[in-house]
């Protein structure tokens, strides 16, 4: 036992115990999302339930003991006070449909590049990826900020469509829904491309050439092979900018104008300005289910078409 | 298939009076400094399987992609048909090709990936659909039309892609490496298959390939490469019996080689003087040179003998040792060193079952061969 390696002195030590390398690998991202992401859910779930109050914390507890009565109270009015107002609603939409219109124009100019990228001398390919990648080095606010001046009505693009004499009059493009896809575009786009060429990085040119060799022209072989092909990379880069894009506070914030309606926005004033904490973590939850259920939807369809990737 | 398909005679490369029906007429295609296809220039005639064989690099694929429109040529002229096939895009060409890798599209069935090149030429559904059944009878793939090709195997996958090359009746075949990628006992099945499907479409083959049994048996020429040239072209027969130059000798079959100065040269015949091999070895009249020249003589190793007895009036013999032996079965290969040094192989056909051998391991043989066995060749 002594000439044992300490590693198989350890794995003896756990096999005893009845937990195996492989259980301990999972368990470790296991305990994880349990900590991080199960629980304060649940807590965000049972202040969603609550009754809001003027306390500390401003919320009435669900489970009171009250003259040897157990009383639970739940407080479903939070939910439907959602359906009531309609701004909640507007603001549920709203966020859907810039998000939406942000990733199709995300997928619009990612495929693009990274198609090209893809296509490129493998030498120089890590120096395209890496100026993908390049934005995140500085601070996201700051990228954010910096847009501000490109768009305001002194600003950078104003400035120079008016010295070249296309415009008299500046155009008013912050605070407005434009800015937003701007900023929304313009943060996400490497979500879209990185996942977009790892795909397309994959796809053989024989495909290609087999069906330009069978009669297709380029754009018919762009659209009935690669697209296909490159579908499953099309869903992940979609979805990593659609999910994140749809809870976007900072840049409807700093970008957007009062017309600008997003959940995020919505959600932000109901914890910080109303400090209505029950109506804030129930906006949280309907929102997750506005989430989830797509991507449940584009979870089995990647399954469905996984078959026919390999 | 409607059309009658008329195949010039049994062998249209000796007739003068046939038109070739794929013309490359000096075609050379580099890359940067690198020269891949150098100056080639062929004739192959209609309904013939023309083979393009040669080692790994030798330029006989980029040779095939120039035919198939896929890469340019840097100089020289294509002409399928009577139509010279310059900035003609591959979608636009004459021309199906059956992918090394088969490249059968893995998110369509085999039904949707044999129509595939039907749709784009706008054919009516109901031509497209008895299309495809027919060819899928044809390669005997009918039963697994659904099947996407992920679940075939890869003989499966080998007939849908010949099949998906062939359903646009093309006016040239062009195949890279068609059995690559079979087990040998399938690959010689298949083999057969794909002459007879060519004889009943009657559509010009040209056919890729390193495996010189694969060309052997395919081909009705053989075109054979080496350093972006074309060394050779001819039957099977005329490549393996008649090699030109050294090269072909060796790459096709194997052989021995004897090194030698032409000592006589008389009326029917040639005798080189070899050193290695201890005589003057008698050549038929094939080349005429001057005495002294260098020449290397050629002998297969099946067209010699090898016997512990005397081997009768054979022209050319000599004696040696038996250094290794290796039994394949239907034949047994001999390694047999001569008083030079020199070793020759040597096949015999096991022609009688027997437990043993007759000859071991060190012992002493004569060997020979008849005086039409050997041939000069070129260095």
């Amino acid at each position: 036992m002594s000439s044992l390696p300490l590693g198989s002195k350890i794995g003896a030590l756990l096999g005893r115990l009845g937990l195996k390398g492989r259980i301990l690998v999972i368990a470790i991202p296991t305990v994880w999302l349990l900590v991080f992401f199960l629980i304060p859910f649940l807590v965000v779930a049972k202040i969603s339930f609550s009754e809001a109050a003027i306390a500390r914390p401003p919320y009435l507890p669900i489970v009171e003991w009250v003259d040897g009565f157990l009383r639970v109270n739940l407080n479903f009015g939070n939910y439907l006070f959602l359906l009531e107002d309609p701004l909640y609603v507007a603001a549920y939409l709203g966020s859907v449909k810039i998000a939406g219109v942000a990733t199709i124009i995300a997928l619009l100019i990612g495929y693009p590049m990274a198609y090209l990228i893809a296509r490129s001398a493998p030498d120089r390919r890590n120096l395209l990826l890496m100026l993908v990648v390049l934005p995140f080095w500085t601070s996201f606010l700051l990228r954010v900020y910096a847009w501000i001046g490109f768009l305001k009505s002194n600003g950078v693009i104003n400035n120079l469509l008016l010295s070249v004499g296309i415009i008299d009059e500046p155009l008013v493009m912050l605070q407005t829904d434009f800015a937003v896809y701007v900023g929304i575009v313009y943060t996400y786009l490497p979500f879209m491309i990185l996942p977009l060429y790892a795909n397309l990085v994959k796809l053989d040119e024989a495909y290609l050439e087999a069906s330009a060799d069978l009669g297709a022209r380029p754009v018919t072989t762009f659209l009935t092979v690669t697209v296909p092909l490159s579908l499953s990379g099309i869903i992940a880069g979609c979805m990593l900018v659609f999910i994140p894009a749809v809870g976007e506070f900072v840049i409807p914030a700093l970008l957007g104008g009062p017309d600008t309606l997003m959940i995020g926005q919505v959600l932000w004033n109901e914890f910080f300005s109303n400090r209505d904490w029950p109506v804030a973590s129930s906006v949280a939850i309907v929102m997750l289910f506005v989430l989830v259920i797509p991507i449940m939807l584009l979870r089995w369809a990647q399954s469905a078409g996984e078959g026919e990737a390999r | 298939m409607s059309e009658a398909v008329s195949v010039a005679g049994p062998k249209p490369w000796i007739d003068p009076s046939a038109v070739p029906f794929l013309q490359i007429n000096n075609v050379t295609k580099k890359f940067g400094e690198f020269t891949s296809v150098s100056n080639v220039s062929l004739e192959i005639y209609k309904g013939e399987i023309f083979c393009l064989l040669g080692g790994s690099g030798c330029g006989k694929s980029t040779l095939l992609r120039m035919l198939s429109g896929f890469e340019d040529l840097t100089s020289g002229q294509i002409i399928i048909d009577g139509q010279d096939q310059a900035g003609i895009a591959p979608y636009n060409r004459p021309t199906n090709m059956m992918f090394q890798s088969y490249a059968l599209f893995p998110h369509m069935t085999v039904e949707k990936n044999i129509a595939y090149g039907l749709k784009r030429d706008g054919l009516p559904r109901a031509e497209v659909a008895t299309r495809v059944t027919d060819i899928l009878s044809l390669v005997q793939m009918g039963a697994f039309a659904a099947r996407k090709p992920h679940q075939l195997s890869g003989g499966q996958r080998q007939r849908v892609a010949l099949a998906r090359a062939l359903v646009k009746k093309p006016k040239l075949l062009l195949l890279d490496e068609p059995m690559g990628a079979l087990d040998k006992k399938l690959r010689e099945e298949t083999q057969f298959e794909l002459i007879k499907i060519q004889e009943s479409l009657g559509v010009t083959f040209v056919v890729v390939t390193h495996d010189q049994q694969e060309a052997m048996t395919l081909s009705s020429r053989i075109g054979v490469m080496t350093a972006g040239k074309i060394v050779q072209v001819g039957t099977p027969r005329e490549i393996y019996e008649y090699p030109q130059n050294r090269f072909v000798a060796d790459f096709i079959g194997s052989v021995n080689i004897f090194e030698g100065r032409i000592a006589e040269d008389g009326e029917s015949h040639v005798v080189v003087a070899c050193p290695e091999a201890g005589l003057g070895i008698y050549v038929p009249h094939s080349i005429s040179g001057v005495i002294g020249q260098k020449v290397a003589v050629a002998v297969r190793p099946e067209k010699m003998q090898i016997s512990k007895e005397d081997l009768g009036d054979l022209r050319n013999k000599l004696s040696g040792t038996i250094d290794e032996i290796a039994y394949l079965g239907d034949s047994s290969v001999y390694q047999i060193r001569l008083s030079s040094g020199k070793r020759v192989r040597v096949n015999q056909s096991n022609l009688f079952r027997s437990e043993e051998s007759s000859l071991n391991y060190g012992d002493r043989v004569n060997l020979g061969w008849a005086g039409n066995a050997g041939i000069v060749v070129t260095s």
